[in-house]
């Protein structure tokens, strides 16, 4: 089991240490997490990490996952969508359904907590019927709601409202809401499967057996297939760096159970990639950890066109893995990307061949900007500092009111 | 040197943690006008986080800007001569936050009353206003000789330079000083580096190079045996 001792090379003991020493304060509480995703997607990842080493921490921390059917999954896609700012329709049943499903839910939910946190709109609801359960309910949105669609979150602030404090990734994010509103970024877990080293025949394997031949530069995008990631841009990018420079590029992505749009998305993305060769588009399932981290440390440039995200972590796993990383202008990639520092940022097709082909050419640029991306990530987006981030907010919650708390 | 080194002192310096939880207001400005006049309602700690704690929150490897307005001016504006008078205004020149205010309100009219237009933000880039609140721990780590201040200071958290050498200059009411300088002036005969620690132009580095800074200085002042930066 990893304990988080194990994270003092990596980031420092004083950084332990002081995971320690706050949650001397925070003993017996019980913290619980609610998300309808066990697999797939960040918000899953980072709550498979996340609670077990709270409950080191002596911190009572389990984690709920709410169920649901096909239809309650189309509506919670259509209010992700509306939140990054696509407009929907939203019909009073889908409306009814989706409180509908949280109510089920709710029934079977036995559990007591002194904070939990909701992740994102799908289980949102369940305020409504589990308010007395919890001393503080709140609110965790991962998603990009710089620009919601208004209906959307007309129908969303109504529920959010009746929340504690909420949590955005970024201030871009936050709304005018009437109770307290904090940043948490989130992290990623650099011993775990997806990010611990591995060795150059762990990686061989792996590309063998996805059959990709590293006879030429690879570039790499890995996410879930979803028109915000820009699959298709991504492909028509590659196409204008072939005209000028041999390259191949790969497409990975699994799928999440909360997900439905994935194979209408993935259809699309064959279909342009088809009759060529040196594009290979591979549907990993939820848990290929292993895979992506081989896929990750193999490619020699990493993209991730998004036209809207939340965060990106697999922009950081990236650049912890110490790749030159090019991201769309967009949501968190912003905070994670600095031109000519820890990677670049696009707005098109066109500018993202461009700076692939910059750093194909420049290798000694895209090796300098991996080890600063890569101490970058050290310091800001490890799992151990959003632990810290759980911890404070815990604190803050049993002090709502005041701006500075003295332990 | 190496006595003082070993010194002890009347009273030992006690490091804090400091925890820094940064909180939008959901708030936002899209030009240089509705700036200006958001800085003159918001609460001073409003000010306070956007100059000085969101070097904490978020510190870019290399600071192009040394605050967020002066960062927004560039970025959002792509004005950079906006950017480069918010850049050389220093919050540390004024007794409270009152007057800072004053201050960054005034460098902002001056520049508008001799513009034809109102600078807007690109979309997407609006100034987005933020607080911070602060969980303030003591960390066990204690210094009762210069020897032990040194390796304390590799010791702490990167937090616990922010919280002595930043949040103390309000917390002490006076801008020039310190915790560090502080503790050093009223327990030890040291004069010339209770200064050299003053004169430290802070904007310019980042919390971990001000680390290595305060050690180099103490190193510089005190001779060979203080302990050196990892």
């Amino acid at each position: 089991m990893i304990t988080l001792d194990d994270y003092a090379p990596i980031v420092g003991e004083e950084v332990v240490g002081q995971l320690h020493r706050l949650a001397e304060h925070l003993q017996g509480r019980r913290f619980v997490h609610i998300n309808s995703t066990a697999v797939g997607g960040g918000v899953a990842e980072i709550l498979s990490w996340a609670v077990p080493l709270l409950n080191q921490l002596g911190l009572k921390t389990t984690w709920e996952v709410i169920m649901g059917d096909p239809a309650f999954f189309e509506v919670t896609k259509a209010f992700h969508n509306g939140l990054q700012g696509f407009k929907v329709n939203l019909t009073p049943a889908m409306l009814e359904h989706y409180r509908q499903v949280n109510l089920e839910n709710a029934r079977r939910f036995s559990w007591e907590a002194d904070v939990v946190l909701v992740h994102d709109p799908q289980p949102a609801s369940l305020i409504e019927v589990l308010r007395p359960q919890a001393r503080r309910w709140v609110w965790r949105c991962h998603i990009d709601a710089s620009r919601p669609h208004l209906a959307v979150w007309r129908f969303l602030r109504e529920i959010v409202k009746q929340y504690d404090a909420s949590v955005f990734s970024m201030s871009q994010f936050a709304q005018n809401l009437p109770h307290p509103q904090y940043l948490i970024r989130p992290s990623i877990d650099p011993l775990s499967e997806k990010n611990r080293d591995l060795t150059e025949e762990e990686i061989k394997a792996v590309l063998h057996r996805l059959e990709i031949e590293k006879d030429k530069p690879l570039i790499l995008q890995v996410s879930r297939f979803d028109s915000f990631k820009d699959p298709v841009g991504v492909i028509q990018a590659f196409r204008l760096v072939r005209r000028h420079t041999p390259c191949k590029l790969v497409l990975a992505g699994g799928g999440a159970t909360d997900d439905p749009e994935g194979p209408e998305i993935l259809a699309q993305v064959q279909e342009a990639a088809q009759g060529e060769p040196d594009i290979q588009v591979l549907l990993l399932p939820p848990d290929a950890h292993h895979e992506v981290n081989a896929l990750q440390r193999a490619a020699d440039v990493i993209v991730q066109k998004s036209t809207r995200e939340g965060f990106g972590l697999t922009v950081t796993e990236a650049m912890w893995k110490g790749k030159p990383v090019i991201g769309g202008a967009v949501g968190g990639i912003v905070l994670q990307l600095r031109d000519y520092q820890t990677g670049f940022l696009v707005h098109s097709p066109e500018g993202c061949a461009f700076r692939i082909r910059y750093l194909l050419h420049r290798p000694e640029m895209a090796r300098r900007m991996g080890q600063m991306a890569r101490e970058f990530v050290r310091t800001h987006f490890l799992i151990t500092r959003h632990i810290r981030d759980y911890l404070t907010l815990m604190i803050l919650q049993d002090n709502p009111n005041s701006r500075l708390i003295e332990l | 040197m190496a006595k003082i080194l070993d010194q002890v002192a009347e009273n030992p310096f006690r490091f804090h943690e400091c925890f820094l939880m940064s909180m939008p207001l959901g708030k936002k400005v899209a030009n240089l006008r509705e700036l200006l006049e958001g800085l003159r309602e918001i609460d001073e700690s409003v000010l306070f986080y956007h100059l000085i704690q969101s070097r904490l929150a978020l510190g870019q490897p290399a600071v192009e800007y040394p605050n967020d307005f002066a960062l927004w001016a560039a970025n959002a504006l792509q004005d950079s001569k906006l950017a480069e008078k918010l850049s050389s205004f220093d919050p540390f020149e004024y007794q409270n936050l009152g007057l800072v205010r004053q201050a960054v309100v005034d460098v902002l009219e001056e520049y508008l009353w001799d513009l034809p237009f109102v600078p807007w933000a690109r979309p997407g880039f609006e100034f987005h206003f933020c607080q911070a609140s602060a969980v303030v721990m003591h960390s066990l780590i204690a210094a009762q000789t210069l020897k032990e201040f040194c390796a304390a200071l590799t010791q702490v958290g990167l937090d616990s330079i922010y919280y002595h050498f930043f949040e103390a200059r309000w917390r002490l009411g006076e801008l020039k000083s310190d915790d560090f300088s502080y503790w050093i002036e009223t327990n030890f005969e040291l004069p010339e580096l209770v200064k050299a620690i003053r004169d430290v132009d802070i904007y310019f580095y980042s919390l971990k190079e001000l680390r290595e800074t305060l050690l180099g200085l103490i190193h510089q002042h005190l001779g060979e045996l203080c302990d050196h930066p990892r």
